[in-house]
């Protein structure tokens, strides 16, 4: 699974650790996500699509091999 | 996401307390050529024998125990997940060593591998979920510098 996490950000103008205080996660966590390391679960990608006004399939996005 | 069966954060340095005030204890008795197998064996639980085994081995295995399973202070899903992680590496490792050691071992020794099975799993697992934690505070440290 793909994300623009960083690009949502950056038009936010937020920082990884502001974006990890307004869905209560540690920044960590936003960073592994950002960085394709980790899969967030439905209800905090939920969350953090919710933080940028966005739907769901715009911040993060299927691979071909999903 | 809650997470069930923790303690605080605050447990983390009970634990660490207890753990560092069981050495004091081992290191007097050793110091002073005190064998704790010297001591009479009576039965029942305040037996001077089991005084002792419960000051050092059960005082270190608590401490262990709250300081491996006390919460970090931001708990969330992944730290969730790398608990779980480091459960199944730290399950594994006990188990190899367990058939190694059997395999390798008399019936003299079932003492001394008991006692390696009480700390093995939760000193590798607080080992391993650690350095992963390190490693992921080291990325986001490296990813602020290049930003």
């Amino acid at each position: 699974m793909k994300n623009n996490i960083r690009v949502e950000r950056a038009i936010k103008n937020i920082t990884q650790g502001e974006l990890a205080e307004a869905v209560g996660v540690s920044r960590q966590t936003i960073n592994t996500i950002e960085s394709n390391k980790y899969v967030p679960s439905t209800v905090l990608a939920l969350k953090i699509s919710r933080v940028f006004n966005k739907p769901l399939e715009a911040v993060f996005m299927l691979e071909e091999e999903d | 996401m809650k997470t069930r069966f923790l303690f605080p954060y605050w447990c983390r340095y009970l634990g660490l307390a207890c753990i560092l005030f069981h050495i004091p204890i081992l290191l007097f008795a050793k110091s002073f050529g005190f064998d704790p197998h010297d001591l009479p064996d009576e039965p029942g639980i305040f037996s001077p024998r089991h005084l002792f085994f419960i000051a050092t081995t059960l005082l270190m295995l608590i401490g262990l125990v709250l300081l491996v399973f006390a919460k970090e202070k931001i708990e969330d899903e992944q730290i969730s997940q790398l608990r779980l992680d480091s459960l199944q590496w730290a399950i594994y490792l006990n188990y190899l060593l367990l058939i190694i050691t059997l395999v390798f071992a008399d019936h003299q020794d079932f003492k001394d591998i008991l006692r390696l099975n009480l700390w093995v799993p939760l000193v590798f697992f607080y080992i391993r979920f650690r350095w992963v934690i390190f490693r992921l505070n080291r990325a986001v440290r490296e990813d602020a510098k290049l930003s």
